[in-house]
């Protein structure tokens, strides 16, 4: 029973540190739907570094190198050059797959093999991102709630104008906003190969940006709260590896749409009650 | 900003991202490019293969337009695409002795109806249940895939062998071919069709009109006594029937049955062609039959080096990027008169 | 156009200097320069004798100008702690010490006797407390100047004694009070010195005690006549509009019309005057079923018209044709849309021939309706509403912006519309407006019509 709690914490933990990371950027009035392409490409720097130096850590820190050019890209259209952030995040994803699979190719051949990566260390099932996922929660949402750049960032999500008005730059509170949900995404993607799966193979992230975005609105935009819907879903998504043990009468796909179908259910009902940031996707102009 | 200057600079930005695309990945640009070009129109077969890859490309980017010319960002393609071969699927399993002919177009319209109710439940839940389409249908894509799954393992598989397929439709309730030589249906003219049908229908109907209109400004749209909300619900449905009829096309077309890679993400790579067709569904036909091409022209490339047939991701997403980045410089370039009014 | 033309004005501390004028007549413009929200063209600023360059509104609070817009830049969904914090906040490094940030704020409300809701949602606090929370981020940097701009639009009236109260209260100590206000009635019991504008141009500056209410309200709006009843024409005696008890909420679901009663018969031009922000948009798309009603009944003898008050918000869709824009109204007509098809030669045909009746200068019609001016893209609104020959027809602030003659344009298409038998609810806050073109004119106050019989009430508030 514990392992099987530890074994969720642990599929979780990438789903979660997505979503806090894409909370942040979120309440900053911008929605990453390119995170899912953000992880799958910090996947498969970190797993490659990994291999070629025998070091994780340094594959973490490469797959944090890696979002650099994404994050100017992705925001310098939206930010800059106030194009549609759901629009520029498609076209992220699309480009992430293109460049990690052909990478892939091209280093392992057209079908792949199957790749062994170091690991980060476990204790008791455990790897330090776990504990960090864990620590994230707190820390982000102080620095949310309960500081200075928290106050002005959520504003910038609220009411920019406001933002304006008291002397700060909307477009920097949203660059660096997206700055920590890039970093987000790279330990998430990185802890996906490196952590959870020990290898990389090709869509690797399978959804799970897409998910964590969903999530954030089931978790109310509050990081405690995204927490708890990412071991939701997370918990959702383990039961299948309870299916393989014991069989029961309901199919084994059900098992798999489980996570969506949960996270599409919670949505439904939380529904009308729950608020989006209201200046939510909307460009900013400054121009006035 | 004259339109032909618009089509160069487009066109000329789509050859640059696909030159500097090769050669970051070491791929040497001339003979890449006449691999492309041969694979894609080099003979009939590949005239063919352009062609069969551009149907669901079309279909599903006509969908896209749609529904997001009425501002919903349905992502959701995928899961219309796969529900419209399910729903078709389904319906051959429950009346499998229909005559043929009559067969193959039921299938066509019970798949464009199982798309369109599929996407008009996200439409719903966005308004009112304020679940945004841009989530509900992303997670509805996953929900399909499994759904699909699901049916090909159980209640749709094919009754005599066993794989994880459904039956296979006779020959006479397929799309026509043109030859036997090429897997080129008559998808292709039925895709064009709709593409000056739905042309027709969001420039020179009423409903078509509204759903523009919506889009723009649905301030403007309530103050004229027009309900944004049955608009958009209505783009949905319309959004969705499409992907699903794609999705019907590509199954009395190609292989006669699902499996559980019954899409290749056609619905996931509509969404590109209908942003560099301008969402406009005329512009829609040169951008499919660019990417149908270029998927072709890759598939044939992959065969010589490794890592081809995957280019055509990066090589879709790096457009529309750059297409973001100069309709930037388009709207620069659009003279603006601002009202004389000091706005207070 | 030039909002404001070039203008020399002296303000001196210690008193309240109210700026009077109708809507355009360039007041909000003249504080805009002074808050360093506008740059001016020409022209420079003296803070205490020291000529300065106000870049930002943050240049103005520095030189001690600090000014309460009347659209509130407020966080809705922040607490009335954190408002004030954002506001008060000089950096973003290091934690949210929310208690020292508002501490000088705090201060300011206990002085003023003031409680303030501080744990409270601010979207859910009345207009009144909302505005005193502006005023507090800018009382809370202790301004030498403080600017408010229609201050007492929004108010009830013991509100407004309340916000009296405490701008006398500033002047005792020494402050600058700059009033922006278009009721008259208000200043008299408040301000020292007054200035006015009409249309861009400085008419008068006085001291209060030297001129009376009469006098300013002349330079205001010209020649008054004794009574303001409206022309006093009868329409055609059937009521072609019937309104009975409505009420609406306004976008922030606060009460913004408050039971209303409205008749309107064929012919007849009723001008709905009053401050804005007083309900009458939310009237008048309650009228054209825009807005949902809370209660009431509307019946009305035929097609509503509806004029919105901001073309570009509500009227138009910028991105698309002319063309297009004037097929927006033209939706239910037969000869232009049969079936559900829409017939492109007769829409041409009949797009021409409204651009020629109401002489819009466009390109092409296939132009995007961004690319014309303000006075044309109102003429499109106005002609596609006209066009319907509705049985009603409601109009906001129809020539709100336009040059003279596009508005002259403009009303003579109304006054024929009129005459052709169409009831029309003419809403405006241009008292010359109403007064040319209505036959009856009521006045909007806080949600509810007023009947507006002398000079004084349509100048704002109870005589």
């Amino acid at each position: 029973m514990i392992e099987s709690l530890i074994s969720v914490l642990l599929f979780t933990t990438p789903l979660a540190i997505a979503a806090v990371g894409e909370t942040v950027n979120q309440r900053a009035g911008q929605i990453n739907i390119g995170l899912e392409g953000m992880m799958l490409v910090a996947a498969y720097v970190a797993a490659i570094v990994a291999i070629e130096t025998g070091s994780p850590v340094l594959g973490i820190g490469a797959a944090i190198a890696a979002m650099i050019p994404l994050w100017l890209i992705q925001n310098f259209l939206t930010i800059q050059a106030g194009r549609d952030q759901v629009v520029v995040g498609t076209a992220l994803n699309l480009c992430a797959i293109g460049l990690t699979s052909t990478l892939y190719q091209m280093r392992f051949g057209q079908s792949g093999q199957l790749l062994s990566v170091p690991q980060l260390p476990r204790w008791g099932g455990i790897d330090g991102m776990v504990l960090f996922g864990l620590l994230l929660v707190p820390v982000l949402g102080w620095w949310l709630f309960r500081s200075r750049w928290g106050l002005v960032l959520r504003a910038a999500g609220e009411y920019p104008d406001s933002v304006r008005s008291s002397g700060f730059s909307v477009a920097r509170i949203r660059w660096e906003a997206a700055a920590v949900g890039a970093v987000m995404a790279a330990l998430a993607g990185a802890h996906l190969s490196i952590g959870v799966g020990g290898t990389f193979v090709q869509e690797m992230t399978s959804g799970r940006g897409f998910v964590a975005v969903a999530l954030v609105s089931f978790g109310r935009w509050r990081p405690a709260w995204v927490l708890a819907a990412c071991l939701l879903v997370g918990g959702a998504e383990f039961l299948k590896f309870y299916y393989q043990v014991r069989q029961t009468a309901l199919p084994y796909q059900l098992f798999l749409a489980l996570p969506y179908l949960v996270a599409l259910g919670v949505l439904v009902i939380v529904g009308k009650n729950s608020r989006a940031p209201a200046a939510l996707a909307q460009p900013f102009r400054s121009n006035q | 900003m004259n339109s032909v200057v618009r089509f160069v600079a487009v066109a000329l930005g789509l050859l640059l991202t696909l030159c500097l695309t090769l050669v970051i990945f070491g791929l040497p640009l001339g003979p890449s490019l006449s691999r492309i070009a041969t694979g894609a129109f080099g003979s009939e077969a590949g005239i063919a293969r352009s062609l069969v890859r551009m149907t669901p490309l079309l279909l599903a980017g006509l969908g896209m337009v749609l529904a997001w010319r009425a501002g919903m960002y349905n992502i959701g393609g995928e899961g219309q695409f796969i529900v419209g071969g399910l729903t078709g699927a389904t319906l051959y399993k429950l009346a499998p002795g229909l005559p043929p002919a009559l067969l193959g177009i039921s299938i066509l319209v019970v798949s464009a109806v199982g798309g369109a109710l599929y996407a008009a439940l996200a439409g719903w839940l966005q308004i009112s249940r304020g679940v945004q389409v841009v989530i509900s249908t992303i997670l509805l894509n996953f929900i399909a895939l499994h759904l699909l799954d699901y049916c090909v393992n159980g209640p749709l598989r094919e009754q005599a062998g066993q794989n994880p397929l459904t039956d296979r439709l006779p020959d006479l309730a397929m799309l026509a071919k043109f030859s036997v030589r090429t897997d080129l249906h008559a998808g292709i003219f039925l895709a064009i069709i709709t593409a000056l049908l739905v042309f027709g229908f969001l420039f020179f109907t009423s409903p078509g009109f509204k759903i523009r209109l919506v889009g723009e400004n649905q301030r403007a749209a309530r103050a004229n006594g027009i309900s944004p909300e049955r608009v958009q619900i209505l783009a949905m449905a319309l959004s969705g029937a499409l992907c699903g009829l794609a999705g019907g096309v590509e199954y009395t077309a190609l292989a006669g049955q699902l499996g559980r890679s019954f899409s290749e993400n056609w619905g996931f790579l509509a969404i590109p062609v209908a942003l560099l067709g301008g969402l406009h569904p005329l512009g829609l036909i040169p951008s499919s039959l660019y990417f149908g091409a270029l998927l072709a022209g890759t598939d044939y490339l992959s065969r010589f080096s490794v890592g081809g047939k995957s280019i055509i991701y990066l090589i879709q997403g790096a457009a529309v990027l750059v297409f973001m980045g100069l309709q930037r410089w388009f709207d620069q370039k659009q003279p603006v008169v601002l009202d004389e009014e000091a706005r207070t | 156009m030039l909002a404001l033309a070039p203008l020399d004005e002296e303000f001196f501390g210690g008193t309240i200097h109210a700026v009077l004028g109708e809507n355009g007549a360039g007041k909000s413009t003249l504080m805009n320069l002074l808050a360093g929200i506008l740059p001016p063209d020409s022209g420079e600023i003296l803070v205490r004798g020291t000529p300065c360059r106000l870049q930002s509104p943050r240049d103005a609070l520095g030189q001690g100008i600090g000014m309460v817009h009347q659209h509130f830049m407020l966080v809705p969904a922040f607490s009335v702690r954190e408002n004030l914090a954002l506001a008060q906040t000089p950096d973003r490094r290091g934690g949210l010490d929310e208690a020292k940030l508002i501490q000088s704020a705090v201060d300011v409300a206990a002085e003023l006797g003031w409680e303030v809701p501080l744990d409270a949602r601010t979207e859910d606090q009345p207009v009144g407390v909302r505005q005193r929370i502006e005023i507090l981020k800018v009382l809370a940097s202790d301004p030498e100047i403080i600017i408010l701009d229609e201050p007492t639009a929004v108010l009830a009236p013991d509100e407004v004694d309340d916000l009296f109260r405490v701008l006398r209260q500033l002047k005792a100590r020494g402050k600058l009070v700059l009033l922006i206000a278009h009721k008259l009635s208000e200043i008299v019991a408040i301000a020292d010195r007054v200035t006015v504008l009409r249309r861009g141009v400085h008419i008068a500056t006085a001291n209060m005690a030297e001129t009376t209410a009469e006098e300013i309200a002349t330079w205001m709006v010209g020649e008054l006549p004794p009574q303001l009843a409206g022309k006093g024409g009868v329409g055609s005696g059937s009521v072609v509009l019937r309104a009975s008890g409505l009420r609406a909420r306004g976008d922030r679901g606060e009460e913004s019309v408050r039971g209303v009663d409205l008749e309107i018969s064929g012919g007849e031009i009723v001008g709905l005057g009053g401050v804005d922000g007083n309900g009458q948009v939310e009237l008048a798309e309650t009228l054209c079923r825009v807005r949902p009603l809370v209660a009431g009944q509307i019946e009305s003898g035929g097609t509503v018209a509806y004029v919105p008050q901001d073309r570009q918000v509500d009227g138009l869709a910028l991105g698309m044709s002319i063309e297009e824009n004037f097929l927006i109204g033209g939706l239910s007509n037969r000869d232009l849309v049969r079936l559900g098809v829409v017939r492109p030669r007769s829409v041409k045909a009949w797009a021409r021939r409204l651009v020629e009746t109401f002489r819009i200068k466009i390109g092409r019609l296939q132009d995007p309706a961004r690319s014309l001016s303000g006075g044309n893209q109102q003429k499109i609104v106005v002609s596609r509403a006209l066009d319907q020959s509705p049985a009603v027809l409601v109009a906001v602030n129809p020539t709100r912006g336009l040059d003279f003659a596009a508005t002259e344009f403009v009303h003579s298409r109304i006054v024929e519309a009129a005459e052709r038998g169409c009831g029309v609810a003419l809403f405006s806050t241009d008292l010359d407006e109403l007064r040319q073109l209505s036959d009856r004119i009521l006045f909007m106050s806080r949600g509810q019509l007023v009947e507006g019989e002398s000079a004084q009430s349509l100048l704002g508030g109870p005589a």
